[in-house]
């Protein structure tokens, strides 16, 4: 008997810890973070967004894209509650939108802007309790070490560098344990250093179970790090999808890059070259037979590498928004 | 929800009373008005000490000594008490006086020490009326021929009991209290364009909705209004206890203006802040919203402007008309409410008048705030209002 009520009293702390854990851990639920339905939005007679729907699955990283001027700005304080949209609806974590919930988002605005006559402490403790942080000392602590400025709690914010103030307004996006974080131009003005801080921190909160918008003009970025990706060109849904299922559905002539040695002569099949002098990409028409072409290259030059190259985002980035 | 809008509120209250600005108008009075307590306090102090024995050489014969008037046979002796501060002062009376009135004042030249020559008049003319045996009644009147008590009429013809120096309180009152209003507001539009130039609104908005951050800041900003007039209030106190205006506020009805004075001063307050706020949230720099604010500004000191007249004529048309209109109310009215007998429902009206405006100049003010906070680069126009409304 007395085992059984051992094993019992086990059990009843193993479920109460599990639960603790549980309640730790981003709540996980079928319903998307984010579902925007129709959203419309018109300044004067301007529509700046158009009849926009999609969704954010809990936990990826979400690409928002689009060129200057597309109404990605727009559709985010819509999405904050900044402002009102004309038509449509934003449920978020499954319910329609209530301003508790901007106590469970981060957000990092495009233009960057930090009080410049109080301390970096007395900054992020104001952020901090606006988001109703329990104990904002041990979090602006816990922020300010991993973004490497612990050492500048005490300064004034006007003290330190552009860079500097970047990361501040970062850990103040990151202070409250967000459940969703909307990140503008996070990499904007970091050097290569920062931008791996930064982009180390973003994965380490996506491994948490985060959910993490990232609208960005650095389209290589974007590829390595979204799951999905929508971009957005004078207010409309141009692509939305998975890199792979964007790719795929992107229909462009193959591209073989190759490096050689040699006077590089026309090829059959070839409908532009880009040369430059050791290395060229050669545009091949649609159906052509790439050994084809190589067997041809290889009559006038010496191969030293190549390789079929898939369109980057970037190439479709430029020209979706130059179609647009 | 409301615990956002206090931390708001406190941020603001904070930020406003640690600024040199704010310090610098709590402790202006005070370091015009303690010098002037301290000397005053001195003076009257030098004052009732200085009189102390004053001497005379009589060769009329006809005064005679009388508690601080000591004689002295001759001008020598007179001089020697003189030198060796016995006395503070001597005057001779030559024996043509009479007929001439001469007399001679003698004095060492200190600052302090100039003949005290309203004494000295007044032991003469107690002599003289001695001297001539003049009935007593008749003497007291040589003395003081006039006991003056100033009447003012109104407009019917009625006698108004009211003395002049009293009028001093109501427009120092007014006075401060638009001068507390005015800085008050501009800290609140200097506040709101400053967290558009340093771009930190955007961050606010994420985290609380613009109406709950433009009353935080409104709560903030008047906190710190409130304090700088409870500051001005007691330095005021302590002014009039150490010095001879006591009397005088002994005499007024004080209660019944600073009982109107605080709803004036909130309700001036948030109308004026919150046309402060229509016109900071669209600028997109300081100065434009200066200029945006130069009609409100121009209508609070619009009764300052009209003193002239409305002392003349309190229950004039003009006065009148002031008290109705939301942005000139509260100064018109505490500086009439001592000068004539305001009725009752004229101050209701007009308070009625200024609250009825204050909920639409906050809704209105909300409603700009929210579609134009985060708007950059635009001039304000008036065109645009009806836009940012229906945003």
């Amino acid at each position: 008997m007395p085992d059984n009520t051992n094993n019992k009293r086990m059990f009843t702390i193993w479920q109460t810890a599990a639960a603790v854990i549980a309640g730790a851990q981003v709540e996980k639920t079928d319903e998307p973070v984010l579902d925007v339905l129709h959203l419309t939005k018109s300044f004067g007679t301007e529509t700046i967004l158009d009849d926009l729907s999609f969704r954010i699955e809990s936990g990826e990283i979400f690409g928002l894209l689009g060129p200057n001027g597309a109404g990605k700005t727009t559709m985010i304080r819509i999405i904050l509650d900044i402002i009102k949209s004309d038509h449509g609806s934003v449920k978020m974590f499954g319910k329609v939108f209530d301003e508790r919930f901007k106590e469970r988002i981060g957000y990092l605005p495009e233009e960057r802007g930090l009080y410049q006559k109080i301390t970096v402490f007395e900054c992020l403790k104001y952020f901090a309790n606006l988001k109703n942080v329990k104990k904002p000392d041990d979090r602006i602590d816990f922020w300010l070490e991993r973004v490497g400025l612990i050492e500048y709690k005490k300064r004034r914010v006007s003290d330190l560098s552009k860079g500097m103030q970047q990361k501040i307004q970062l850990a103040s996006a990151f202070i409250h344990d967000p459940d969703l974080l909307i990140l503008d131009e996070p990499f904007s003005g970091l050097d290569p250093v920062n931008t791996k801080i930064v982009k180390d921190i973003m994965l380490d909160l996506k491994r948490d179970g985060k959910t993490i918008i990232l609208s960005t003009h650095q389209m290589d970025q974007a590829e390595r790090m979204c799951d999905r990706i929508l971009m957005i060109n004078h207010g409309e849904k141009v692509l939305y999808g998975t890199l792979d299922q964007i790719k795929a559905g992107y229909r462009k002539s193959p591209v073989m890059v190759v490096e050689y040695e040699g006077d590089l002569k026309p090829v059959d099949g070839v409908t532009g070259v880009e040369d430059y002098g050791r290395y060229a990409e050669l545009g091949l028409e649609i159906g052509t037979d790439p050994q084809d072409v190589l067997k041809n290259l290889m009559e006038s030059v010496k191969l030293r590498r190549f390789e079929m190259k898939s369109p980057s985002l970037n190439e479709i980035f430029i020209e979706v928004a130059n179609v647009a | 929800m409301l615990r956002k809008t206090l931390v708001v509120a406190k941020h603001e209250f904070l930020a406003t009373v640690k600024t040199k600005g704010f310090i610098l108008t709590l402790i202006l009075p005070l370091v015009i008005l303690l010098p002037v307590i301290f000397t005053s306090g001195y003076v009257m102090q030098i004052a009732t000490e200085s009189p102390r024995n004053i001497g005379f050489v009589d060769e009329t014969e006809i005064l005679q000594p009388d508690g601080i008037f000591i004689r002295f046979e001759d001008i020598r002796g007179a001089e020697n008490a003189l030198l060796n501060d016995e006395i503070n002062s001597f005057f001779t009376i030559p024996s043509d006086y009479l007929e001439t009135g001469r007399v001679f004042l003698y004095g060492t030249g200190g600052f302090f020490s100039s003949a005290p020559t309203d004494l000295v008049e007044a032991f003469l003319i107690d002599n003289i009326l001695r001297y001539s045996d003049v009935d007593e009644t008749l003497g007291d009147r040589i003395r003081c021929p006039a006991e003056v008590e100033q009447i003012t009429l109104n407009e019917k013809g009625e006698v108004e009991e009211k003395q002049e120096v009293l009028f001093l309180i109501p427009y120092a009152v007014a006075i401060l209290m638009m001068l507390s209003i005015m800085t008050t507001s501009g800290y609140l539009m200097q506040g709101i364009v400053a967290e558009k130039e340093n771009k930190t609104v955007e961050i606010l908005l994420s985290s609380l909705s613009p109406e709950k951050l433009l009353t935080g800041k409104l709560i903030g900003f008047g906190s710190a209004g409130l304090l700088q007039i409870c500051v001005w209030i007691c330095l005021g106190m302590l002014v009039v206890s150490v010095t001879s205006l006591a009397a005088v506020f002994q005499e007024i009805q004080i209660s019944l203006l600073m009982i109107l004075a605080v709803p004036y001063f909130i309700l001036g307050y948030l109308l004026f802040a919150g046309s402060m706020a229509c016109v900071a949230a669209p600028a997109s720099t300081m100065k434009d919203a200066q200029q945006g604010a130069m009609v409100f500004t121009m209508l609070g000191i619009l009764p300052m402007m009209l003193l002239g007249v409305i002392i003349a004529a309190p229950d004039s048309v003009i006065a009148r008309v002031l008290t109705y209109i939301p942005y000139t109310a509260p100064a018109t009215t505490l500086m009439r409410i001592t000068l004539t007998g305001i009725p009752v429902y004229e101050i209701a009206a007009s308070l009625l008048i200024l609250t009825i405006s204050v909920i639409v100049v906050i809704k209105l003010s909300a409603r700009i705030f929210r579609s134009a906070i985060l708007m950059t680069g635009k001039k304000i126009r008036i065109r645009d209002i009806p836009g940012y409304l229906k945003r």
